[in-house]
C-alpha cells in the first residue's frame, strides 16, 4: 500500500506543481482533464496521444474516435473475433488480455493505460507505469450500451476529442434508428427479436436487454423477445429448452458456430418443432464482438439489419 | 470395516431407489394424470411440445443420469478392487484428467474429419494416465498411498497441460468449460444411444469377472497360488473400468465423486465379496447421480444460468466422502517408509554451494536478460531501465519467497507426517485460502488487491481454526487432515470449474491466477511474506531435533497415547500458515511444496535442519527458474509461473519413476 500511498503522493505533487505554474502562466494553457473513473479520478495535464487498451473494447472505441492506440492485448485473436474496425499497422502488442506484460507496456511509453474490472487486481502496479483509468462495460447491474456510450463520452474526453465523440455518438444514434425502422419491417407489427448463441448442441446463451445485443435492440427500438434473468453478462444460459417459451419470435443465432455443434443442435426434435424453425424464421449473425463498446453495437445492428434482409437460413 | 452389517446397503440402495422413484413421479407427474406416461416415454404426440420437450430433453437426461452414475459407480469399485484402495477410483487416478487433456487436444486441434477417432483418442489418454500412475506407484513400499499420490501428480500434470492449451484457444473455452463441468442437459437420445451399449457392454464383462476378483481381494500371492493370472486379470479389468469412464466421461463431461463415494459408501456399510459391491454399486451409483441431477436441474435457471451437475456433484460429495471415510478409519497408515533407494546423488557441500552459485547468478540473469520475441535481450544497467528492473525484481522475487515458503511448508508436512510424498495442500488450509479469495472474487465482485488479501487471509484463519476443533476431537488427526485437505481441494475445484463457466470478461484473468502467477504481486506483499517465511523457517530449524524425533517412528506418538502428538500439531499449523501465505502471494501453487523437500532428501540432506535448507535452496531455484521461463517463453505473452512449476515438477517425478523401472 505504500507504493499506492506513494504514487497518490506523488501524483497530488504533480498535479498541485501543474497548478501553480499554471495559475500564472498564460491563458492559452488549458485546465488539466479530471475524469471520474472506476477506482478515483484521474488528472491529465494535456490530452493522452498515446493510449493504452487491455482490452477490445477500448481498442475500438479508440479507432472510432481516431486515436490509434499504442498498444493493444491480444492483437490476433481481435481480428477473428472483432473483426472491424481494423487495427493499426503499428503498435506494440500486450500479449493476453488477462495479464498484459509490464515490460511491453512500458516500452509502449503510454501516457494512459485503460483497462475494465476485471484487471482490478493489477490497478496498483499499471499505476507505476502510466496513469490508468478503469471503466467496466460489462457489470453487474449495467446496461451494456449505455455503459459502453459512458466509457467512450470519458474516453474522448481524455484524449481531447469530445466533440469527435459527440458526433460519433449522434451518427449512431441515427444510424440505431435507421437500422431500426429496416429490421422492424422485416419483423412485422407482432414480431420479436431473440439472440442467441450456441455454447455446444446443449448449452445456449439467450441475450437479455442488459447485454451489449439486447440494448442496442433496444435503441434500435425492436422488441427483444427475451424478458427473463440474466446473469451478471447480460445473458440466460440453459439447453435448448430455454428457446421454447421464445418460439414465436425470429431467432438470430450468432457465430462462431463449429460445424459439429450446429449440426447436432439442428438435427435434435426439440429444435425441429421450435416455431421460427418449423416457419423459417431462424437467422444467422456473422461475428460481432459480445463484449465490445459502441463500435460494435452499431456493427451489430448494421449486420443484423443486412442479415435479416438477406433471408432467412435454410 | 471388518464389522459387517449385512442389511445396511440393502438400505442404502432401497432408500437412494425410493428418492430415485420419487423424482421420476415429479417428473412425469404431468403425464401420469392425464394417463399419457406411457405414449410420452414412447409413442410422444409430435405436434404437442411438452410432449416433446419431455421425451427428448428430460426422459434422456434421466437415462443419462442413471448410465453415467451407474457406470462411474462400477468402475470405481473395479478400480477399488483391484487396486486393494478405498481411495482409488477412475477420477483420483488421472483417468478423468488423462481423458479430459485428451479430448481437450483433440477438440482443439483435430479436424472434423478425423471425429470417428475422438472416443479412440480419449481411451488412450485415460488409459495413459492410468499407466503413468502406475508406473510411478509401482514397486513402492505402500503402494496405496503412493497410487494416491502417483494419481495427485499425474492429474496435475494433465491438468496444467489442458489449462495452457485453454490459455491459448480462449475463444472455446465456454463449451470446454461447461463440458468440464459435467452438464447433463440434453436434447436427443444421441449421448444415451453413446453411452448405453458401451457402459452395458463394460458392466457385463467386469461383472462376468467378478469371481476372479474375489481372489485379487485376497493379494497378489493368494490369489496367484488359486491360479489366477493376476497381472492379466488386473490389466483387464482396469482396462474395462477406464472404458467405462472414458465413454461416460466423453458423453457427459466430467462428473466426479460418483466413482469415489458410492463404492466406499457401500463398503462401509459392509459389503466386501466383489460381485456384490459391483451389482450394488451400479444401482447405488444409478440412483444417486438421478437425484442429484434432479435437485441441480431444479436451480436451472436461477439468476438466469444453468449449474453443471458434474460439478455440483462433488461439491455435495467431497464433505460426505470426509465423514465416510474417517468413519471407516480405512486411510493408508501413516508409517510408510520411503524404500526406494535414497542413493546420494552428490556430497551436500558441493550441491549447497552449486545451488547458492546458480541461485545468485539465476537473480542476476532473471533481472538482466529476456527474451523479446527475436532472441535474448541484454538490459543495461542505467537509470531509464530502473523500472523494468525493479518489476522483474519484484515478479522473481515473489516467484522464489513463494518457493521457500513451499518449501519449508512441504518439509514440515512430509518429516511430521512421515510421508515422503505428501504435499503443504494436505491441510487444506492453502484451498480454503483460494478458495475464499475465488468465490469474492467472481462471485461477489470484489476486485481491488488489497481486499482479496485480507478475504484470503480470513478464509485461511477460519480453516485453520476449524482445523484445529476438529483435531482436538478426532485421536486419527493425521489421517482427519489428510481428508480435510482432500476434501477442501475438491471443493476448490468444483467452484473453479462452476465459476469458469460463468466467468465472461474475467476469463483469461481468472485462469492465469488460479494456476498461480506473480503478474498481481507487489514488492510490500512479498516483502511481508517473506517475512513470516524467514521466521517461520528460523523456528522451524530451532526445533531440528524434536522434528528429527518425530520423523524417526511411530513410537513415539504412541507413547503418547494420541494418534499425533502436540509437537507434531504445532509443526503442521506451522505448515498450513507458510502454505496460506504463498497462496495469498502468488494463488493456489503448491506443487513445488511437495517436490522441492523430496528432491532434497534424494539428494541426501537427510537430518531435519539440513533438509529444510536443502529444500528450500531447492525450491526457490526451481521457482526462480519456472518464473523466468513464464515470463520469457512466449513473449509479449506469459504462462502463469504455478503451471510451468507443475510441469517442471512432474515432469521430474515421471522421469524418476521411469528410469528407475
Amino acid at each position: 500500500m505504500a507504493v499506492l500511498r506513494f504514487s497518490i503522493a506523488c501524483l497530488c505533487l504533480i498535479c498541485l506543481g501543474g497548478v501553480l505554474f499554471i495559475l500564472p502562466g498564460t491563458a492559452a494553457m488549458a485546465d488539466p482533464i479530471v475524469i471520474e473513473h472506476e477506482r478515483g479520478t484521474v488528472t491529465l495535464d494535456q490530452p493522452a496521444k498515446r493510449v493504452a487498451v487491455t482490452n477490445w473494447a477500448f481498442a475500438e472505441t479508440l479507432i472510432a474516435l481516431g486515436l490509434d492506440p499504442v498498444a493493444i492485448a491480444d492483437p490476433a485473436d481481435y481480428r477473428d473475433w472483432v473483426a472491424k474496425p481494423e487495427l493499426p499497422d503499428d503498435f506494440i502488442d500486450l500479449g493476453q488480455r488477462g495479464s498484459p506484460n509490464m515490460e511491453a507496456l512500458r516500452k509502449a511509453k503510454p501516457d494512459l493505460i485503460l483497462i475494465s474490472q476485471e484487471l482490478e487486481m493489477a490497478y496498483e502496479n499499471l499505476s507505476t507505469v502510466a496513469p490508468v483509468m478503469m471503466l467496466s462495460v460489462y457489470d453487474d447491474g449495467n446496461v451494456a450500451f449505455d455503459a459502453a456510450t459512458g466509457m467512450l463520452r470519458k474516453v474522448a474526453r481524455a484524449i481531447g476529442r469530445e466533440d469527435a465523440g459527440a458526433a460519433y455518438l449522434r451518427k449512431v444514434d441515427a444510424q440505431l434508428g435507421e437500422y431500426g425502422n429496416r429490421v422492424r419491417d422485416i419483423l412485422g407489427p407482432d414480431g420479436a427479436l431473440t439472440v442467441a448463441s450456441f455454447y455446444s448442441e446443449a448449452n445456449i446463451a439467450v441475450f437479455g436487454a442488459p447485454s451489449l445485443y439486447g440494448s442496442v435492440l433496444v435503441r434500435m427500438n425492436v422488441p427483444l423477445a427475451y424478458q427473463g434473468d440474466v446473469s451478471k453478462w447480460g445473458f440466460a444460459r440453459g439447453g435448448l429448452e430455454i428457446l421454447a417459451p421464445l418460439a414465436k419470435s425470429t431467432l438470430v443465432y450468432t457465430n462462431p458456430i463449429p460445424d459439429v455443434i450446429h449440426e447436432k443442435a439442428w438435427s435434435s426434435p426439440i429444435w425441429k418443432i421450435m416455431d421460427f424453425v418449423r416457419n423459417n424464421r431462424v437467422y444467422e449473425l456473422p461475428v460481432v464482438w459480445a463484449y465490445g463498446g459502441v463500435p460494435s453495437g452499431l456493427r451489430f445492428a448494421k449486420l443484423l439489419t443486412e442479415s435479416l434482409e438477406s433471408g432467412p437460413v435454410r | 470395516m471388518t464389522i459387517t452389517q449385512p442389511r445396511s446397503p440393502a438400505i442404502l440402495t432401497g432408500v437412494l431407489g425410493l428418492l430415485a422413484l420419487t423424482c421420476l413421479v415429479i417428473d412425469f407427474g404431468p403425464f401420469l394424470q392425464r394417463g399419457l406416461a406411457s405414449q410420452v416415454m414412447f409413442t410422444p404426440d409430435e405436434t404437442d411440445f411438452d410432449q416433446i420437450l419431455f421425451h427428448y430433453s428430460t426422459l434422456p437426461r434421466l437415462a443419462m443420469a442413471f448410465l453415467c452414475g451407474a457406470g462411474l459407480a462400477l468402475a470405481g469399485a473395479a478400480v477399488q478392487t483391484v487396486l486393494r484402495n478405498p481411495l482409488a477410483s477412475p477420477t483420483t487416478l488421472g483417468v478423468g484428467a488423462g481423458v479430459e487433456f485428451a479430448l481437450t487436444l483433440f477438440v482443439l486441434l483435430a479436424p472434423a474429419s478425423l471425429a470417428m477417432f475422438q472416443e479412440a483418442f480419449a481411451l488412450a489418454g485415460g488409459l495413459i494416465a492410468l499407466g503413468a500412475v502406475y508406473l510411478i506407484a509401482a514397486n513402492r513400499g505402500n503402494a496405496t498411498l503412493w497410487l494416491i499420490l502417483a494419481g495427485m501428480i499425474v492429474n496435475l500434470l494433465l491438468q496444467s497441460g489442458s489449462q495452457i492449451v485453454l490459455l491459448f484457444n480462449e475463444q472455446y473455452l465456454q463449451s470446454i468449460f461447461m463440458w468440464g463441468a459435467g452438464d447433463l442437459a440434453q436434447n436427443g437420445w444421441e449421448s444415451t444411444q453413446f453411452v448405453l451399449p458401451r457402459v452395458a457392454l463394460g458392466m457385463l464383462a467386469i461383472l462376468a469377472l467378478s469371481r476372479p476378483l474375489d481372489l485379487l481381494a485376497l493379494g497378489d500371492d493368494t490369489a496367484g497360488s488359486l491360479g489366477a493370472k493376476v497381472t492379466l486379470l488386473r490389466l483387464v479389468i482396469l482396462g474395462l473400468a477406464v472404458f467405462i469412464t472414458a465413454s461416460v466421461i466423453s458423453a457427459a463431461g466430467m462428473i466426479g465423486f460418483v466413482g469415489l463415494a458410492i463404492p466406499a459408501a457401500l463398503r462401509i456399510a459392509g459389503l466386501s465379496r466383489s460381485r456384490d459391491l459391483m451389482i450394488y454399486s451400479v444401482f447405488t451409483g444409478g440412483f444417486a447421480l438421478l437425484v442429484i441431477d434432479f435437485v441441480v436441474r431444479q436451480f436451472n435457471g436461477l439468476g438466469g444460468d444453468t449449474l453443471p451437475t458434474g460439478a455440483a456433484t462433488a461439491l455435495f460429495g467431497a464433505p460426505f466422502i470426509i465423514f465416510m471415510l474417517r468413519k471407516a478409519r480405512i486411510m493408508p497408515g501413516s508409517q510408510s517408509e520411503d524404500q526406494h533407494s535414497d542413493q546420494q546423488i552428490t556430497s551436500k557441500t558441493v550441491l549447497s554451494v552449486c545451488l547458492a552459485i546458480t541461485l545468485v547468478i539465476g537473480v542476476a540473469f532473471s533481472i538482466f536478460v529476456s527474451l523479446d520475441g527475436t532472441g535474448f535481450v541484454l538490459l543495461a544497467w542505467n537509470e531509464g531501465n530502473l523500472d523494468i528492473m525493479t518489476g522483474r525484481a519484484e515478479r522473481t522475487f515473489a516467484a522464489m519467497i513463494c518457493g521457500a515458503a513451499l518449501a519449508v511448508s512441504g518439509t514440515l508436512i512430509q518429516r511430521v507426517g512421515r510421508n515422503p510424498l505428501a504435499s503443504p495442500e494436505i491441510t487444506g488450509v492453502s484451498s480454503a485460502t483460494a478458495l475464499a479469495m475465488i468465490i469474492a472474487l467472481a462471485i461477489f465482485g470484489f476486485g481491488q488487491r488489497a481486499e482479496l488479501m485480507v478475504i484470503g487471509a480470513l478464509g485461511g484463519i477460519i480453516s485453520l481454526i476449524v482445523l484445529l476443533l476438529l483435531c482436538r476431537k478426532f485421536t486419527h488427526a493425521p489421517h482427519y487432515m489428510l481428508l480435510n485437505g482432500l476434501a477442501l481441494t475438491a471443493v476448490l475445484g468444483a467452484i473453479v470449474r462452476i465459476v469458469l463457466t460463468r466467468s465472461g470478461t474475467q476469463t483469461s484473468m481468472l485462469m492465469s491466477w488460479l494456476a498461480g502467477t506473480t503478474y498481481f504481486t507487489s514488492m510490500d506483499e512479498v516483502l511481508i511474506v517473506a517475512a513470516v517465511t524467514g521466521v517461520l523457517l528460523i523456528v522451524a530449524i530451532a526445533l531440528r531435533r524434536p522434528l528429527e524425533l518425530a520423523s524417526l517412528g511411530p513410537e513415539q506418538s504412541v507413547s503418547l497415547g494420541l494418534g499425533i502428538s502436540g509437537f507434531q500439531f504445532a509443526m503442521m499449523l506451522l505448515a498450513a500458515i507458510l502454505a496460506a501465505s504463498a497462496t495469498l502471494l502468488v494463488g493456489p501453487l503448491s506443487f513445488v511444496g511437495l517436490m522441492a523437500p523430496h528432491l532434497a532428501r534424494v539428494a541426501g540432506y537427510r537430518l531435519a535442519g539440513g533438509h529444510l535448507l536443502g529444500a528450500v535452496l531447492i525450491g526457490v531455484n526451481v521457482m526462480m527458474v519456472a518464473e523466468w521461463l513464464a515470463r520469457n517463453m512466449i513473449y509479449p505473452a506469459q504462462l502463469p509461473t504455478g503451471l510451468i512449476a507443475a510441469l517442471i515438477g512432474t515432469s521430474y517425478f515421471l522421469i524418476l519413476a521411469v528410469r528407475k523401472r
